[in-house]
């Protein structure tokens, strides 16, 4: 069996997958087909690991870890049955820079929302020069994909053979022609954005406009069925300002001390909760223990 | 078509008689002989046509038709629908490809006769095993034409059964006797030959030559191989015939033919080709040529692998068996548990080396860094390896020293690329550890999105 490759895709294009392709036969592998085409079995992330925990039992541990990238965060789960990645993950002390490689998975609960996850294989601490390196690894793959979905958009309606014969190479168009079948026509202006956001990441001269409220301006997180996007309002700087005044030994801020500063700026506990939500998403804080904050 | 020219009475016969039962008798044998006597004699269409345009025009399914021409591979055309065939497996190989839903396992090789030979795929499972060099008796098979040359399919309706081996001659194919070409030869790029393709006309820089002696059949024969190159890559040569080639010329080359070597497909070409000097001006000088292409891993995955390629990736793992090994005397056979798998136990000579998995982002091979790469790599010798498997008991701090140095980091690797069924191999040549500038790559992309908008 050939091996399958590792995509270099950002969480913000993964995690808006909902179509998997079950592989036919026995050993076929099988793919989640993002809505840019990507045909993904195997992925290769580099990225901040924000926070490893056990959700399992302690007989049967289910380690999940955090992996954040420029657009959002990557969800790694590995048991029993991976315990190589498992007992590093068990080791892991975010936040830390990982380089992951890992098989595409899919969680569907009974509410019908997909779930992207990644099922590791192989995990290495790694610095921050590889991650950068990744994000742009990652930035070639994305623009190589908006410029194949653009030109399937033209046609009416797309097909393998055609988009083949504009170069594009058959898994991707195989793989367009079915993101086109299962999602319609894709939003790319939002996939540019996020591209453009992923590149100014790595530049420092756009580094001081790196506040959250101008991430969160660049590049909207994809509106989750069930709930509508909020528009920022400033809270996400104050409340990450009040988190990094607030952990003065290293180990995070608690919980309550949070709250009552939150308070006193007047950050209700409900704008609170989603304003962490959302840095948490972001990959800008993240939580060492149960009831602290720690900024990354 | 002269093929269709001698069809004796008694052969039609037997076709008048498929005609017949495909159209379930709805026309009397004496009205489908007038028909297929007018089709072939009059309108001069092959045979295959006529059956099926006869079975067609009186409202019948021509997928019913149970009887193929036979032919010989030489006679075959692409787009035949029906053909029949009597040959030798020259050679025969298996692999997966995905098809519609799914994967599929697919034989394909080459086909031949005492008239030439043709590269045939067989998409559905035979009810038989075969192997190389088994004759076929074919029935109901079709042809495509693929880059200017026939290819035959075997499809569901196709039939294969093995005959005895001396249903058909044995054949060697000598180097220099094959037959003549007919047409004009179809002009190639060096990256896009590919196994099989015949009447070759390319032009490119020599950019060595030597000469070999090899015995054919019993007797010494000079072959002239090399490497030449264009624009667009690098191939190996063997020319069955002295055409005094020297390095550094631009020649001209027409009606040489593609064989493969571990998948790397190579240019041929002997008394059938003609070769013309052109001025060297006409291509990049041989410096420039001699240049290792970069190349991306799927391009080499759909051309089967690569002279002197340059692959840039990351090295995501290493595989079993990276580090310091242990070879058997004999074979030079790595050793599992200090025993060699054809000459048991016995005292290894250790070597040290990698075997990783790099990856581009378009597809994945295994690169081979050998002793001396590794070393490079580990900036440190062997013996200073040895030495220090031998204080921790174990050869695994070697690996684990590797994985740390190598895994998860960008790799420039250069080398000739092979393929066989497990995917592609790089036996590197030359490694080294990326360092790419990020920020100018990240600028230039950026300018590039913000000037589109």
């Amino acid at each position: 069996m050939i091996r399958e490759v590792a995509w270099r895709l950002f969480s913000g294009e993964y995690n808006d997958a909902t179509l998997e392709l079950a592989g036919g036969g026995d050993r076929a592998p099988s793919y989640v087909v993002t809505p840019l085409g990507a045909k993904v079995n195997r992925v290769f992330v580099v990225g901040v690991v924000t926070d490893v925990e056990n959700v399992g039992s302690e007989m049967q541990p289910m380690w999940r870890a955090r992996v954040a990238d420029p657009t959002g965060t990557f969800h790694l789960y590995a048991g029993q049955y991976q315990p190589e990645a498992s007992a590093v993950l068990s080791k892991l002390k975010p936040p830390m820079f990982g380089a992951i490689t890992g098989k595409s998975r899919t969680y569907t609960p009974d509410s019908g929302t997909v779930y992207t996850s990644i099922r590791p294989e192989r995990i290495k601490e790694v610095d921050g020069a590889l991650r950068d390196y990744w994000i742009l690894e990652a930035c070639r793959s994305l623009k190589k994909r908006l410029e194949a979905m653009a030109e399937a958009q033209r046609m009416d309606p797309p097909t393998k053979d055609a988009l083949m014969k504009l170069g594009v190479r058959e898994p991707l168009a195989d793989g367009i022609v079915q993101a086109v079948a299962h999602y319609g026509k894709a939003d790319l202006a939002r996939y540019t954005a996020m591209l453009a956001e992923a590149l100014r990441y790595l530049l420092p001269e756009f580094r001081e406009d790196r506040s959250p409220e101008a991430a969160a301006a660049q590049v909207e997180p994809a509106p989750a069925p069930e709930r509508e996007p909020e528009p920022d309002d400033g809270k996400e700087t104050a409340v990450l300002e009040v988190i990094t005044s607030l952990d003065k030994d290293g180990k995070g801020a608690p919980w309550d001390a949070i709250l009552t500063a939150s308070k006193a700026k007047g950050i209700a506990k409900e704008d609170l909760e989603e304003a962490i939500n959302r840095l948490l998403d972001k990959g800008l804080v993240y939580e060492p223990v149960l009831g602290r904050m720690k900024r990354i | 078509m002269p093929q269709e020219r001698d069809i004796v009475k008694e052969e039609l016969a037997t076709h008048v008689r498929d005609i017949t039962r495909a159209l379930g008798g709805k026309l009397s044998e004496q009205e489908i002989e007038k028909e297929l006597s007018s089709y072939l004699n009059v309108y001069r269409v092959s045979l295959d046509t006529a059956k099926r345009s006869i079975v067609k025009k009186h409202g019948g399914n021509p997928a019913n038709l149970a009887i193929g021409i036979g032919k010989t591979v030489r006679e075959l055309m692409p787009g035949e629908q029906s053909v029949n065939l009597l040959v030798r497996i020259v050679s025969l190989n298996e692999k997966d490809v995905s098809v519609e839903g799914g994967s599929k396992h697919i034989l394909y090789g080459i086909l031949g006769d005492p008239t030439a030979t043709v590269p045939f795929t067989a998409w559905e499972p035979l009810n038989g095993p075969i192997t190389r060099g088994d004759v076929l008796r074919v029935q109901n098979a079709y042809t495509k034409e693929y880059r200017g040359q026939v290819q035959v399919n075997f499809g569901v309706r196709t039939i294969v059964t093995k005959e005895k081996p001396d249903a058909l001659p044995e054949v060697k194919p000598t180097p220099g006797m094959g037959q003549p070409y007919v047409g004009k030869p179809t002009a190639f790029d060096v990256v896009d030959l590919r196994e099989g393709a015949s009447n070759v006309a390319l032009t490119a820089r020599i950019l060595s030559v030597e000469t070999r002696e090899v015995e054919v059949e019993g007797t010494p024969k000079s072959v002239f191989s090399g490497v030449l190159a264009d624009g667009t890559g690098k191939s190996q040569f063997s020319a069955w015939k002295d055409f005094s080639l020297k390095e550094d010329e631009v020649v001209r080359i027409e009606g040489a033919y593609v064989k493969t070597w571990r998948g790397i497909p190579q240019l041929s070409f002997d008394e059938r080709a003609t070769v013309t000097r052109l001025a060297s001006d006409g291509l990049p000088p041989a410096s420039k040529l001699g240049e290792s292409p970069r190349m991306w891993v799927e391009d080499l995955a759909e051309r089967g692998g690569g002279v002197d390629v340059t692959v840039r990736g990351i090295l995501i793992d290493m595989r079993e068996g990276s580090g310091l090994v242990y070879r058997c005397p004999e074979c030079k056979r790595v050793l599992r548990k200090g025993a060699c798998r054809i000459h048991g136990e016995v005292k290894g000579n250790a070597d040290l080396r990698v075997k990783a998995v790099v990856d581009d982002g378009s597809g994945a091979l295994t690169a081979v860094f050998n002793r001396e790469l590794t070393e490079a790599l580990l900036e440190k010798t062997i013996d200073a390896c040895i030495a220090q498997a031998k204080e921790a008991m174990s050869t695994d701090v070697v690996r684990d020293e590797l994985a740390d140095i190598l895994v998860a980091q960008p790799i420039e690797a250069r080398g000739n690329v092979t393929s066989d069924e497990y995917g592609l191999m790089m036996i590197v040549q030359e490694a080294k550890i990326l360092k790419v500038d990020v920020q100018e790559e990240a600028r230039e992309m950026l300018e590039g999105l913000e000037g589109s908008a």
